[in-house]
């Protein structure tokens, strides 16, 4: 639904005289104080429109252009936002010689994996917070606040000793069932999914909010509808509710996934001394590899610019899939986001 | 008790006892729905959340196994605030500071961009996309190496910077402090007013990056103002500016109240906030005495953040203006 916009009289209502002459009807039409309104108002917010788009996306431009400099553009002086040397020999560097893409699978997995758990567990709860009564909701709610005012990352050495601890035991063979190799599930995608399924994972609790804030908007009668057919709750949650908060789900889905993917507290934490590799691991490794194979050498001057580069080159490697992912779900983003229907 | 059951009895008992076991099973569904929450509260949660209590109040003594903890009562929150480093008040008064001055911006600039990008026009789906980047692409990893990179150009400072560094800091600084001071300086207002303003110009990658979420949930409450209310203002000759102020602004209130919330919440707790890095820090030292005084740190810092939340949202609230629906 879009918001009302005025009549236009002086296009549409006023029926102007065959008879004038082509100034005078444009006079008529264009040289009023209400066009004029309109036109310096559209460009007064196409100005500060553009403005502000371009202090967003300038910075990832620099970013694209410095990570295809070649050692020869941080020498010359001329060169400042266009390379002109461009090379992809950082990129290949990265691609070629770290465990960039290894990274990439292990992360991809891990966020898609939380990015759905996330999305349903945070459904669900939103849901029973929304259109239900029960005893102590109030207070669970707040409880829903509490994690979200309460960041992890203060908790992180209490959470490690968690982890540390957790363990649940299989009574036949004594081994811990999660994991069975070791007795922890330290290392293991074990917290990851339980800090999912629990649905106190990062800024779940603004996903919750969001959900039940959706919810709230949703007419009890088409439940109502539902119920009278025959349906259970449970039903009517994955027939009917599920299927009309997908513009929803796919905001907290993205939301999700991208924090997910470019976590650098979870993953540092809780794989700590495992075998899998995340991005984090692969900006120390670049550094090391750039090194290592004396890459800086020649630009011994420069050497911090260059890095800087690397690093770049890095981000932008990350960046694509996000870039991909909100670009397709860009629309459905906007709707979601639309439909929450907040009202406090 | 008698009474009342036989009086109920004999008005309508079949649909009086029915309703309320209806109610029984909403309200047990209503438990199957938030148990995910409930148990990952309760045993993954609370137990951390207690133990980072416990710790705060004792000593570890991690040398024997298991460790030990010996309750100290205040003693770490008393050398929190006047032990031999003193860096935690300071850093804890500046950010208050900072961030008194940067959360009105915040919910300010949000809703004035919400508000325009409400409007029809031309364009109107890729800049809603462009402004929604930051939320989605400027966290974690990204942030670090932003940060990085700022930190690396600064500390090279004015020796001789290669042109590269030009590039990521032109973005970063539109508009030279000077220029506003003196244009500012012109108008003869208030020295303070003037430093704000200009903090305000040369942080507003950072607050542009920073209101994404904001934006789209005051977003999402300008779509839910019926249209048929400016349609009847613009009948009875209401102005936009008018419309403004007795419509739109009433009606998205509670947005604010929720927006100034979540501000709060989010500037407190991102990683580049200075308390947040200060403790992490701490944090990460190792030793256990550290453990404890973190501990400490962080708990006296929710609870300033819940003062503080609780503070705005009594203020906010009183001015709120709720449609009754129903």
């Amino acid at each position: 639904m879009d918001s009302f916009d005025r009549p236009n009289f002086s296009k549409n209502n006023v029926k102007l005289d065959e008879n004038l002459s082509g100034w005078m009807r444009f006079r008529y039409k264009y040289l009023t104080l209400f066009a004029a309104k309109k036109f310096f108002w559209a460009l007064f917010r196409y100005a500060l429109l553009i403005g502000i788009s371009y202090v967003i996306l300038f910075p990832y431009y620099s970013k694209i252009s410095t990570s295809l400099m070649s050692g020869e553009d941080f020498v010359d002086v001329t060169v400042k936002l266009v390379p002109k040397y461009p090379t992809l020999a950082t990129y290949k560097m990265i691609l070629n010689e770290t465990s960039f893409l290894e990274a990439t699978l292990n992360t991809g997995m891990v966020a898609l994996f939380c990015g759905v758990v996330q999305m349903l567990a945070c459904a669900l709860v939103g849901y029973g917070f929304s259109k239900f009564n029960f005893k102590g909701k109030a207070i669970l709610f707040l409880c829903v606040i509490i994690t979200l005012v309460i960041p992890h990352k203060t908790m992180q050495s209490t959470m490690r000793f968690f982890f540390q601890d957790f363990r649940i035991w299989n009574i036949s063979t004594g081994l811990n069932l999660l994991n069975p190799g070791s007795d922890s599930i330290f290392a293991s995608h074990w917290p990851m999914a339980l800090l999912s399924f629990g649905a106190i994972g990062y800024r779940n609790g603004l996903y919750i909010f969001m959900m039940r804030q959706f919810y709230k908007g949703v007419p009890d009668e088409l439940e109502e509808a539902a119920y009278v057919d025959g349906a259970g709750t449970m039903r009517t949650f994955w027939k009917i509710i599920i299927p009309m908060s997908i513009p929803m789900l796919v905001t907290i889905f993205i939301f999700s996934f991208s924090w997910q993917w470019t976590d650098r507290f979870y993953t540092k934490m809780l794989y700590a001394n495992s075998d899998y590799v995340f991005f984090n691991q692969i900006l120390d490794e670049v550094q090391k590899t750039a090194t290592a194979t004396r890459w800086f050498d020649d630009y011994a001057q420069i050497a911090n610019d260059y890095a800087l580069a690397i690093q770049n080159a890095v981000g932008i490697l990350i960046l694509i899939p996000l870039v991909i992912i909100f670009l397709f779900g860009q629309k459905k983003l906007v709707q979601g986001i639309e439909r929450t229907g907040v009202t406090g | 008790m008698k009474n009342r059951i036989t009086v109920a009895s004999l008005t309508c008992p079949a649909k009086r006892r029915k309703s309320k076991s209806l109610e029984k099973r909403r309200a047990r569904m209503g438990y199957v729905f938030v148990l995910p929450f409930l148990l990952g509260f309760l045993f993954i949660y609370l137990p951390m959340i207690i133990e980072s209590l416990k710790i705060s109040f004792s000593e570890i003594d991690a040398t024997v196994q298991p460790v030990q903890y010996n309750f100290v009562g205040f003693n770490n929150y008393v050398s929190a605030f006047i032990g031999e480093d003193v860096r935690f008040l300071q850093e804890l008064g500046t950010n208050l500071l900072e961030l008194l001055l940067d959360i009105p911006a915040i919910v300010i600039f949000s809703l004035f961009l919400a508000i325009i990008l409400n409007q029809k026009m031309r364009g109107r789906g890729v800049f809603r996309a462009i402004f929604f980047i930051p939320v989605i692409v400027s966290t974690g990893i990204i942030e670090y190496i932003d940060i990085a990179a700022n930190s690396m150009t600064e500390s090279m400072g004015a020796v001789g910077t290669p042109e590269g560094d030009q590039a990521a800091a032109a973005g970063s600084e539109i508009i030279s402090q000077i220029d506003v001071q003196r244009f500012f300086a012109n108008m003869a207002v208030g020295q303070g007013l003037v430093e704000y303003v200009t903090d305000l110009v040369n942080n507003v990658y950072g607050i542009i990056n920073r209101s994404g979420v904001q934006l789209l949930i005051f977003l999402a409450g300008l779509q839910s103002i019926s249209p048929a209310i400016y349609e009847s203002a613009y009948i009875e000759g209401a102005s936009s500016w008018e419309t403004f102020w007795k419509i739109t602004f009433p009606m998205i209130s509670p947005m604010i109240l929720v927006n100034a919330i979540y501000t709060i919440i989010d500037a407190f707790t991102t990683e580049s906030n200075n308390v947040m890095k200060y403790i992490t820090e701490i944090n990460e030292t190792a030793g256990t005495t550290n453990l404890s005084l973190a501990m400490a740190m962080s708990w006296m810092y929710f609870i300033v953040i819940l003062l503080i939340i609780g503070a705005v949202a009594g203020i906010i609230s009183a001015y709120v203006f709720y449609q009754r629906r129903d």
